[in-house]
């Protein structure tokens, strides 16, 4: 009972990661239908410059503003100059994946030509183990808990309140029509691009807090994860990819409990194949 | 032996698996458009089944590595198992890759699948002996000769080259039937090829298990050399380089296949051989993963058709070779409408078609060969009032049918039914439901409630390539030829009941379907004169002007043999004088008995030819009848007839 109460403390704080992550994902999959696949790439090159920025001396907490930054300008530039280009080209969804799954590689690669084939760690302290019982997390693990909080409330407030969070719903439901009404839709696009490229920056960032040490292929089985949450909450739902964070995030660290952590990635390409099997849309979506 | 020998023969035999795994991919990818990025794990199960059935017993070496069978199978039988698993293990995936899927979802499915099996596999030892992998796999025929000698090392090289250019002439064989025009056709459009009769998951199965037949046969090959199974060597990423090698090679060829595999994963393993192990430790090989990833990026932009693109198929040389044979009727080509015509056309024919029914219809079977050209009725052809109203059964009605798309009903509660010899005009303002019903009647998008029945029978959840087979065939509002096919290809693929269109079909090979493809060729050809693109027979039909692809789409849906035939404004974009003379024709088939509806906005064609005519808006029906008599009506004038 106590490893399993244990484990959702830990499934919470993966759930908090992998929310960061997905919803990123899914609201670029929204609004330019691209499965952005390099999304696990541009995590890791947003943690390792902050790890460059980190090891310079500069608290984790401060440096975690240079993975945002990283974050954007990759993802901004990304989406300007590959993805955007070949869809008004005319290319197909699944040719852009090949491209996106070539990009990962430039992009993994590049970082682990600078960074070196070995693991790094920021140095960070992990804090006191504070919590009740069996469930006992470290400092560090609910600061990245309530990071993803204010950042999930943030999402929510930017898409019901504001003008551009508006925009974004129109261009993810239909770009052409979105246009037409007057909408700059390439504007929003790239908005959008900056905002979830800032999510998936401070995802990268979190991730290696998280996880203690990384190197340049560490998100390559996070992807894995990543992609389950965003299809058990409907590619291009934000509200479902963050419940299908919570729903991966505690299935598989209690699977990891249970079973055996090696195992925990096996569960959620599992749940990923079922919902592709059953309702590709998700729990949440109703996009054909 | 030397080291200039044995370096020769390694690159012989890793050149034959490369070549054969590559040849796996680009049957799948780039002639039927599966994307499996779970390629890799086909090839590694076949090495892994072709180790355990050569090696002997788990217990023999001391018991030092764990796994199962472990028969000590003599050759080739290790090989065959490990095609035969490598095609096995694509019989699970069947559900990723039904039309409901889109493909780049599929993609992902398989692509965590493939990481998913490496995990497994790393951390399950009892069977795979875990991240150690398997060693000591002994060589092929290893009992009988000296697997250590140059002669065996040459032969085995020489052996693994002449697998690959044989995989290459199967392979081809099956491209070159109408089975791999089927496939050519889904990858360029796979609601289309649905719509025309294709069995997408079936089509789609067989490209799983023949390229997972082939990677697996590849890893049997590559492990019967290197006598390792080691599971690290089959990540993802590996099939990446596969994917990368068959887009810079060229994709739709298989020759294009074999040049990726020497410039991709044989070159870039080689070429770093050669290279001084500069800067830190790591460099030189992630520096690698870049080249591939910028080789990948760079030719989709730059040359996504590849070094050798796909090959232009000219078909029209065919042509006229057999034309002055007597024509062999053809079993599928029996007359189109006799069956449903018969009772009907009798009466109806005899004032309209007269002129027209002969040539036009049967066109298709036997008066094809015989009659070069085929005269367009030239009467103005005000002929609609011979029809007696309400004169046919009724062949294909649609009882209260509802879509929505996510809460919007397109189609809220129409019924409508279509008369058998009547050529019935569907008329609406813009989002009035037209398409989406005439969808949902041919199959391609699902009733969200309602029924549909087909010549008496309810066909609601009949998949549409059946809906197909049973006479029901559609175009489509939105550009809908297949690109990368010839226009004479166009026609060809919808043709029904093609001996070669099949697996079996197309390995029996030109002998069995050679004689058939000859005679559809002629009424492919006749069709084409009919509408006057006899010149642009062995044009890209992605290269055609619009009205044009309007043409092929009709003629292609003519070819399907349809009893029952639903038309989304085929007249949009094409020339009025063009226009009119497509309406002849489609007059001549209902005289012959087809059924026709069509979705049209050109209110003079629907005086022209239709009746009766269906006024649809907010998704129901909201008049039927003449169009003189709607013209009377002022719900239907205010709905759309205002202007």
């Amino acid at each position: 009972m106590s490893t399993f109460i244990a484990s959702i403390g830990y499934g919470l704080v993966a759930s908090a990661v992998l929310a960061l992550a997905a919803v990123g994902f899914t609201l670029q999959f929204a609004v330019t239908n691209v499965l952005n696949l390099a999304y696990g790439a541009v995590m890791i090159a947003s943690a390792y410059l902050t790890y460059l920025v980190n090891s310079a001396g500069v608290n984790i907490w401060i440096a975690v503003v240079v993975a945002v930054a990283t974050g954007s300008v990759l993802s901004v530039l990304l989406n300007r100059f590959v993805y955007t280009p070949f869809q008004r080209r005319g290319t197909s969804p699944i040719a852009l994946v090949i491209v996106a799954l070539g990009m990962t590689l430039i992009i993994e690669f590049v970082t682990q030509a600078i960074a070196g084939p070995t693991n790094v760690s920021y140095v960070m302290s992990q804090g006191a183990t504070v919590g009740f019982g069996s469930f006992q997390l470290t400092v560090a693990q609910y600061v990245v808990l309530a990071i993803s909080v204010v950042a999930m409330l943030g999402m929510h407030l930017l898409m019901t309140l504001t003008r551009l969070g508006k925009a974004m719903r129109a261009t993810s439901a239909n770009r052409n029509l979105a246009r037409n009404c007057g909408i700059r839709t390439d504007r929003v696009i790239t908005a959008t691009w900056l905002i979830t490229g800032g999510l998936c920056g401070l995802a990268g960032a979190v991730f290696a807090i998280n996880s203690g040490s990384f190197g340049a292929t560490s998100t390559d089985l996070f992807l894995v994860l990543l992609l389950a949450a965003v299809f058990v909450g409907g590619p291009g739902e934000a509200y479902g990819a963050m419940l299908g964070a919570l729903v991966i995030g505690l299935a598989t660290e209690v699977s990891a409990s249970v079973i055996q952590p090696d195992y925990k990635t096996v569960v959620a390409a599992l749940i990923l194949l079922g919902m592709l099997a059953v309702r590709p849309t998700g729990i949440m979506g109703a996009r054909a | 032996m030397s080291g200039i020998a044995y370096y020769l023969t390694t690159i012989l035999v890793y050149g034959g698996v490369d070549a054969i795994a590559c040849l796996g991919l680009s049957q799948q990818f780039g002639i039927a458009g599966v994307t499996n990025f779970g390629f890799i794990i086909f090839q590694a199960a076949g090495a892994y089944v072709a180790g355990v059935l050569s090696l002997g017993s788990d217990k023999a070496d001391g018991g030092f590595q764990m796994y199962v069978l472990g028969w000590h199978l003599p050759f080739p039988i290790p090989w065959l198992g490990a095609a035969a698993v490598g095609g096995l293990l694509a019989l699970p995936f069947t559900f990723l890759v039904g039309r409901r899927l889109r493909g780049d979802f599929a993609a992902v499915g398989l692509l965590v699948t493939a990481v998913m099996f490496n995990l497994l596999v790393q951390n399950y030892q009892p069977l795979f002996n875990g991240a150690a992998g398997l060693s000591l796999v002994p060589a092929p025929l290893g009992g009988v000769l000296n697997s250590q000698s140059a002669a065996y090392q040459w032969g085995y090289g020489i052996g693994a080259v002449v697998l690959g250019l044989l995989v290459y002439l199967f392979l081809r064989r099956l491209t070159e039937s109408p089975y791999g025009r089927t496939l050519r056709a889904m990858r360029d459009n796979d609601l289309v090829a649905e719509s025309l009769g294709s069995n997408l998951r079936a089509l789609r199965t067989s490209s799983l298990v023949i390229g997972g037949a082939l990677a697996g046969l590849s890893g049997g090959v590559l492990v019967g050399f290197i006598n390792l199974w080691d599971p690290q060597a089959w990540g993802y990423a590996e099939t990446i380089v596969l994917f990368a090698a068959v887009i810079i090679g060229g994709l739709g060829n298989h020759k294009g296949a074999i040049l990726g595999a020497i410039l991709v994963p044989l070159g870039f393993e080689e070429a770093s051989r050669f290279i001084p192990a500069i800067g830190r430790p790591g460099l030189i090989p992630a520096l690698q993963w870049v080249a591939i990833g910028v080789l990948i990026v760079t030719f989709l932009w730059f040359r996504p058709q590849g070094i050798i693109p796909e090959r232009r198929r000219i078909l029209s040389r065919l042509l006229g070779a057999g034309a002055d044979r007597p024509p062999v009727p053809v079993s599928v080509a029996a007359p189109v409408a006799a069956p449903v015509a018969a009772p009907v056309a009798a009466p109806v024919a005899a004032p309209v078609a007269a002129p027209v029914a002969a040539p036009v219809a049967a066109p298709v079977a036997a008066a094809a060969a015989s009659s070069p050209v085929v005269p367009l009725r030239s009467t103005a052809g005000k002929g609609r009032g011979e029809h007696p109203a309400g004169g046919g059964a009724m062949v294909l009605e649609g009882f209260d049918l509802v879509r929505s798309f996510e809460g919007n009903r397109a189609v809220d509660g129409a019924s409508l039914g279509f008369q058998e010899g009547h050529l019935t005009g569907l008329i609406g303002p813009n989002g009035a439901g037209k398409s989406t019903t005439l969808a949902m009647l041919a199959g391609t998008l699902p009733v969200t409630s309602g029924r549909i029945v087909l010549f008496g029978e309810d066909v609601t959840t009949v998949p549409a390539y059946r809906r197909a087979r049973l006479g029901l065939v559609r175009t489509f509002q939105l550009a809908s030829e297949f690109k990368k096919l010839t226009v004479l290809e166009n026609l060809l693929v919808a043709i029904p009941g093609q001996k070669g269109s099949t697996f079996g079909g197309a390995v029996r090979g030109r002998r069995y379907w050679g004689r058939q493809e000859r005679e559809l060729l002629e009424r492919a050809g006749s069709t084409l004169e009919r509408f006057r693109l006899t010149a642009h027979a062995d044009t890209l039909a992605g290269n055609l002007s619009g009205g044009q692809r309007r043409l092929v789409e009709i003629m292609r849906a003519l070819m399907a043999e349809p009893k029952v035939l639903l038309l989304d404004e085929p007249m949009a974009g094409v020339h009025p004088q063009l226009a009119r003379e497509i309406g002849e024709i489609l007059l001549g088939l209902v005289a012959d008995g087809m059924t026709i509806a069509m979705v049209e906005h050109e209110l003079a064609i629907m005086d022209e030819f239709c009746d009766p005519v269906i006024v649809m808006a907010e998704g129901r029906v909201l008049a039927e009848g003449t169009m003189a008599a709607l013209r009377q009506r002022s719900e239907v004038v205010e709905a759309y007839l205002v202007g």
